[in-house]
């Protein structure tokens, strides 16, 4: 029974099937809300699927010269490991989160694997613009990972404390489960720095403006991504979509998990708004209204800001 | 009726046609105009699902700018064929369609319909982007006839 | 950032500016240059237009039997320099501002503009002639009340002159003849012969 319901997680909800709806419509909304910003119409909501559905029709080219089973790999390594990630995300109110499966630090052990499948594919696919991408993606991922582990560290710390065990309590589902009856992180003055952080965090994981160096179609034409196109490049795509899932619903877990009422659509639609605020305010406004910086530009704001801000944040949990 | 899952992706992949261009030897007023479609506000190539690509691999309608130069034509054609199929070649500006100033040079080696098929022209010098994303909606229904889902 | 933000909000505000094409209509400024145009009824086909063209785009074939000549403009090789406009005298091209010029592979060669002018028997003797159009007649001899320009554009430049000299008889008589000139070199050659 307990497979079955693993199963249900993973493929339907809120993994899978809900993960990629909910993704790839943040997605269009996304693309749209950039466009208005910018005083244009912008495409339809429903683009990404259509991109996706282009991409499935399209002839798949590998390149003579690639590491051809690596090559083919990449993308999916990425998409599982996301995949498998969306399981473990609760949606307060609805889904308590799959309590012993998984916790921060498995979440934290899987969020770089996207990263490190468009690594995989930029260096398998012999191209020196993949090369390149290879190792701005390392670079870029290296920098955002300190400030992340210092912002789980924190929550979980903060948990563990506050609910008596006296440890750092890594499970999603305590900390939940402790700011359902406690009121929310994002409303307790230790940890706003520990969010600004999250926040910053954001677009360097997805790969947007200003942190879209690594793909810079401008400079090194897509980067890592410059020999896929076709299938494969729709699995990636499908992969960054459950990364968005899993990344936006991470931050609303971790800071602002409450509901409004015991009624489950209203806090499903409520968990989706508080998506949605999350991405416009970390992403859509930032990729607008910023340019690209340079590598060694991104990797200073990295280790000065974020990890300012979460150390500031570990350091009061701690004390307090 | 059944629900025939491959024309339902051939019908929505024409909603994502992904542009890349190619710099054949133009004296850029071409790509300038090509910039101004998809970058500015006021003709937003966004609408149509496009998107500029900066890998051949990801690309479905290729814009070719220039009259294909001698130096420029093994790199056209090499680029050309990293493009997957299905795909539309678009000839924007007069020089790849017929030379334009620059026919009967001894440095160039096209008109581009020499050394590649080419399914849509938008003449101009440089075209209006009007005009450019007219030749875009023009490509789809190549593209369509490709994918053999044309009606009418 | 802070004033990236401003414009944002004011975008936001103030709503998209995209253009409706292609799913409406588009503006199209009077003066663009679109499509070149050649009046037929006013062509000569003296060639300045062919000479002036920098892309080659404009061919003037004189017939074989020199019935007429067929002035060809190839719009896929135009680059709408407006040379030909500038240096026609007979103010027979003109640019229109059609700028629908996106067209299939196969409709390449259909895109150009031709026309094959013919020459006509002249009005008084017969031999072919490029008729005036009646606009360019009425214009040139609107001094002249007494020429019917209906007439004179189909007449051929020798009857023209004839027809001229006809009708201001009166006058050349009137004209004080000179007495041819002395050559003041010839007694000099025949001295020395």
């Amino acid at each position: 029974m307990s497979l079955f319901w693993s199963l249900v997680h993973l493929i339907i909800f809120p993994g899978g099937a809900f993960a990629l709806l909910v993704a790839l419509y943040l997605k269009g909304l996304d693309r749209r809300l950039v466009a208005r910003l910018q005083s244009r119409v912008g495409p339809p909501l429903n683009q990404p699927f259509l991109d996706i559905a282009k991409l499935l029709t399209k002839e798949q080219l590998i390149p003579a010269t690639a590491c051809r089973p690596v090559f083919l790999l990449a993308p999916v390594i990425g998409m599982a490991g996301m995949a498998a990630c969306a399981a473990f995300i609760p949606v307060p109110g609805v889904f308590g989160g799959l309590s012993g499966l998984g916790d921060l630090l498995v979440l934290f052990y899987l969020l770089p694997i996207p990263a490190i499948a468009i690594m995989l594919g930029g260096s398998s696919s012999s191209s020196p613009f993949g090369a390149m991408g290879f190792s701005r993606e390392m670079l870029v991922m290296l920098s955002y990972e300190l400030p992340l582990l210092m912002v789980l560290l924190a929550c979980a710390m903060m948990t563990g404390k506050l609910s008596g065990a006296g440890t750092a309590d890594f499970s999603l589902v305590s900390i939940v489960q402790y700011q359902l009856e406690n009121g929310s992180y994002c409303f307790n003055p230790v940890m706003v720095p520990a969010m600004v952080a999250y926040l910053m965090f954001l677009p360097g994981t997805m790969g947007v403006a200003p942190f879209d160096i690594a793909e810079s179609e401008t400079e090194i034409l897509e980067g890592p991504m410059l020999e896929y196109g076709g299938p494969l490049l729709a699995l990636f795509q499908i992969g960054q979509a459950f990364k968005t899932f899993v990344i936006l619903g991470l931050g609303v877990v971790l800071f602002f998990p409450g509901t409004l009422c015991d009624f489950w659509p209203v806090n499903l639609l409520w968990f989706l708004v508080k998506c949605t605020l999350l991405m416009f305010f970390s992403m859509t406004l930032v990729r607008s209204a910023t340019g690209r910086f340079r590598i060694d530009q991104a990797v200073r704001f990295y280790f000065r800001i974020p990890a300012a801000l979460a150390l500031v944040s570990l350091v009061l949990v701690i004390a307090l | 009726m059944r629900l025939d899952i491959d024309t339902c992706l051939k019908k929505a992949s024409v909603c994502s046609p992904w542009l890349f261009r190619i710099n054949a030897g133009s004296c850029n007023g071409c790509d300038v105009e090509l910039a101004t479609t998809a970058l500015i506000p006021r003709y937003d190539v966004e609408r149509l699902g496009c998107h500029y690509t900066g890998s051949p691999r990801q690309a479905d309608i290729v814009l070719v700018t220039g009259p294909v130069t001698i130096k420029m034509r093994d790199y056209v054609l090499r680029v050309w064929n990293e493009i997957p199929e299905p795909k539309v070649t678009v000839a924007v500006g007069i020089c790849p369609i017929s030379g334009g100033v620059f026919r009967d040079s001894y440095a160039i080696a096209g008109p581009l319909s020499r050394l590649v098929p080419v399914d849509v022209n938008v003449p101009g010098c440089p075209p209006r982007p009007q005009a450019i994303m007219e030749g875009v909606v023009l490509a789809k229904q190549i593209w369509m006839k490709k994918l053999g889902i044309l009606e009418g | 950032m802070s004033s990236f933000l401003k414009i944002l909000l004011k975008n936001v505000l103030g709503g998209p500016s995209t253009d409706p094409f292609p799913f409406g209509p588009t503006f199209e400024p009077k003066r663009l240059r679109g499509r070149v145009v050649v009046d037929p009824d006013k062509c000569m086909g003296c060639g300045m237009c062919r000479n002036s063209c920098v892309a080659g785009a404009i061919d003037i074939t004189k017939d074989a039997e020199s019935k007429g000549w067929t002035i060809t403009v190839w719009q896929d090789s135009c680059c709408l320099c407006a040379s030909c406009r500038t240096y026609c005298p007979m103010k027979a091209i003109e640019i229109v501002p059609d700028w629908h010029s996106a067209h299939f592979e196969e409709d390449k060669y259909s895109r150009i503009e031709q026309h094959t002018i013919e020459y006509q028997p002249c009005a008084v003797c017969g031999k072919p002639v490029r008729v005036l159009s009646l606009a360019k007649a009425q214009e040139l001899y609107r001094n002249d009340p007494d020429v019917d320009p209906e007439l004179v554009r189909h007449m051929c430049r020798s009857c023209r002159q004839i027809k001229d000299a006809e009708a201001h008889v009166e006058i050349l008589e009137a004209i004080p003849r000179k007495a041819p000139k002395q050559d003041a070199a010839a007694p000099e050659a025949e001295a020395k012969a």
